[in-house]
């Protein structure tokens, strides 16, 4: 079964729309914002592809968002605007049957870590303030997205740092399709901190980027109004570390003929990183490649969830690709491999 | 739709490496708890809880090297391990792409984490080691599992923190249920670590030696460790090879409090309840076990016995803890509390809530299975899960019919 894409949430570096958004991938250069004063800790580099401006205060009012992290924070904001901008007001009669899905990589590394600090500086270990302990988890966003909105329904988090996304995909297309919801939020969301800065920086990944992308899911029923931004047509998984880019491959050819669509219709492939000749095996030349990380560096669990934003932002200025499948690919360091066929 | 059925089980827990000596700590009420060895809990005021200290990865793994993955990762893996060889499936299997795995987590790989911790505070953020760094995104404890037994199949990890193990496990079934895989391996995975330890503390959920759940006087969890998996096939697949079953998966509900971060919710609990119950086509009546989320924390048990009340009437059957022998093993929780229920539909056993001592007059109905293993026929049993954030899940399980 597929799902309608019926609403969006973006926020990155780029700005607050998918149009920003695709201009950026566009220009495929980094996408600089001042973060030199934003931490009291150094930091690798005084700019990176972070969100500018985001007040959480003023976005979420003050009750209650003294203690959120900021990937809580941008989570919350994003789910707000993908409920809005699918028309989902949510009430008694529809709650239970609304969740959320979030991908992540390690939740708020720096909540953890900040948490973890406490426990080695205190004169005793057990002076940590018991108010920040459930930022440590990693499912804090999707809870306190739920608590924020009221949503009753399945309410997942899905680790997969690079697929993440996609595998919330997933998740939440199977939630769709056995019936235990009617309506999905499922997104990526990463925070920009010294504590991701330092890690993009010593693993070779870096630029750390910052962001959060939701989008609101509908399983297709009979009385929906409104036109949907996009299907998600099929989504396929796996996890083959010996067969290089062969993997991948083989698993676009699956999603592919579990979406029924024929290779050489796919007119674009989204991803974090993608050359001319990715995927060349399967799909067409002509097939345009938008690649996220240049512009907005590594977005771990964002980076599919971007990626669907830079298609939307396709579907939504060119007449011409509407109704053309398109992809969302992508491959982790440890060799699983996942890719998801929606249209426009 | 398939039917999903139960061949193996791989636990490694404080009470027991493998199934048999898992079952032989159920019946005989073992306990896990005993002072931490993982880190230097000298400082805290309680420092005991339920660790593996026999755990030893590497007489129990074959492919994975130990240096590589992390303590979390490595639990997820061995439990695999035991578990693909006490289902007797031959690996690879013929097709590698309809095998995967589903592991769910509270908090990944904290141990890793609290290295780098100590990494950053001993010479500031460019210390941070890029291998443990590498280590540390959560999505590498499916990732063990399927590096381990040379799945290509889906390989996910659920972080929806103490309930996560049935997440995982309702997961794999949809995925089983629905054609998309043969065979799925499922469960949990958790390592005590100094910040959940000092974080339960500050809470006021942490108890000093002996969680006693249901008792009058509990006074809170100790946190555990461990890995717990189950192989679940579709039950062509299992019959095909000629495989032992355990026990079927009826089915399974999650639902989400959207409430509080940490406080429990009864009107939520007993609606996952009810979701899990008309998932799995059984009624109230039908089921003759509860493996509970049982914490041993007053506002858990209070919570989950009134919404257990709710939703049973005057038919409440019995209930226990395993958390009162194994601690809280987080992630991996309802793991165990499925392997414990498989264990006790096929030999005919009710895992005991240990360290009970005296009734609380506010949960008249509970009967806890105190202190030792009942002999019973449980032809259907719901294990419960709760966690932060408010996400519930509840797996049912039935005898083979």
């Amino acid at each position: 079964m597929t799902a309608l894409v019926s609403g969006w949430g973006v926020l990155s570096a780029a700005g607050e729309s998918v149009t920003e958004l695709l201009a950026a991938v566009r220009a495929g250069t980094v996408v600089g914002v001042d973060v030199g004063d934003r931490f009291d800790e150094p930091l690798p580099t005084a700019q990176a592809p972070a969100i500018a401006d985001f007040d959480v205060r003023r976005l979420l009012g003050r009750k209650g968002t003294s203690f959120l992290d900021r990937a809580t924070a941008l989570a919350m904001v994003a789910c707000g605007r993908a409920l809005a901008d699918g028309g989902l007001t949510p009430d008694d009669d529809n709650r239970h049957r609304v969740g959320v899905v979030l991908g992540t990589t390690t939740g708020s590394l720096k909540s953890t870590m900040d948490f973890s600090r406490e426990t080695l500086v205190q004169d005793k270990p057990y002076l940590v303030n018991p108010v920040l302990f459930p930022n440590t988890v990693m499912n804090c966003a999707s809870g306190q997205a739920a608590i924020r909105y009221g949503l009753r329904g399945v309410n997942a988090t899905v680790a997969g740092g690079p697929l993440a996304f996609l595998y919330a995909l997933r998740y939440a297309l199977n939630a769709l399709r056995r019936g235990y919801v009617d309506a999905l939020l499922v997104g990526g969301v990463e925070e920009y901190t010294p504590n991701t800065a330092w890690a993009a920086e010593l693993t070779g990944a870096g630029p750390a980027g910052e962001a959060a992308a939701v989008y609101l899911l509908r399983r297709p029923t009979p009385g929906l109004t409104g036109a949907p931004r996009a299907q998600v047509l099929a989504v396929a998984t796996g996890f083959q570390p010996e067969q290089g880019v062969d993997g991948l491959t083989g698993c676009v050819r699956r999603a592919l003929a579990t979406a029924k669509v024929r290779p050489p219709d796919v007119w674009a492939v989204a991803s974090g990183d993608l050359d001319a000749d990715s995927l060349s095996e399967v799909l067409p030349a002509a097939a345009q490649r938008l690649s996220v990380r240049p512009a907005l560096g590594d977005c771990q669990s964002a980076t599919g969830a971007l990626a669907l934003g830079v298609l939307l932002g396709r579907y939504a200025e060119d007449p011409a690709a509407r109704g053309r499948p398109a992809l969302i690919v992508g491959r982790s360091r440890d060799g699983a491999v996942a890719a998801a066929v929606v249209r426009g | 739709m398939h039917r999903v059925v139960v061949t193996g089980l791989g636990p490694v827990s404080g009470i027991g490496i493998g199934v048999n000596e898992f079952t032989d700590g159920l019946r005989s009420g073992r306990s896990a708890a005993a002072p931490i060895t993982s880190f230097d809990a000298s400082g805290f005021p309680h420092h005991f809880a339920g660790e593996v200290p026999a755990f030893r990865p590497e007489a129990l793994l074959r492919r994975l090297r130990v240096d590589e993955w992390g303590r979390s990762a490595l639990f997820a893996a061995a439990a695999a391990r035991l578990a693909a060889m006490d289902a007797g499936l031959s690996l690879p299997a013929t097709d590698p792409a309809r095998v995967g795995a589903v592991v769910g987590t509270t908090s990944g790989e904290s141990t890793v984490v609290e290295q780098l911790t100590a990494e950053l505070v001993a010479g500031g953020y460019p210390a941070m080691s890029a291998e443990a760094l590498r280590q540390a995104p959560a999505e590498r404890l499916s990732y063990a599992v399927s590096a381990e037994l040379g799945l290509a199949g889906e390989s996910v990890t659920l972080t929806t923190a103490c309930s996560a193990s049935n997440y995982a496990i309702g997961y794999a079934y949809d995925l089983l249920c629905w054609g998309e895989a043969d065979v799925m391996l499922a469960g949990g995975a958790d390592s005590v670590c100094r910040w959940a330890h000092a974080g339960f503390y500050r809470l006021g959920a942490l108890t000093e030696r002996a969680c006693r759940p249901f008792d009058r006087d509990r006074s809170g969890i100790l946190t555990g460790e461990g890995g717990a998996a189950l192989v679940l096939e579709t039950l062509e697949h299992a019959q095909d090879r000629g495989a032992r079953i355990y026990a079927e998966v009826l089915g399974y509900g999650v639902n989400c409090d959207a409430h509080h971060m940490v406080a429990p919710n009864e009107e939520s609990v007993a609606a996952c309840m009810r979701l899990a119950q008309a998932n799995a086509g059984v009624k109230p009546e039908d089921i003759d076990y509860i493996s509970t989320h049982g914490t041993g924390t007053p506002a858990n048990d209070l919570c989950e016995a009134r919404a257990i009340r709710a939703v049973f009437g005057d038919r409440v059957p019995p209930v226990s803890s395993i958390k009162s022998m194994l601690g809280h093993t987080m992630g991996a929780a309802s793991g165990f509390g499925a392997i414990a229920t498989t264990l006790g539909i096929r030999h005919g056993f009710l895992p005991p809530t240990i360290n009970w001592a005296n009734p609380d007059p506010e949960l008249s109905w509970i009967d806890p299975v105190p202190n030792t293993a009942r002999p019973a026929t449980v032809r259907v049993a719901q294990n419960n899960g709760f966690a932060f954030g408010g996400n519930n899940a509840i797996t049912i399980f039935g005898a083979i019919r």
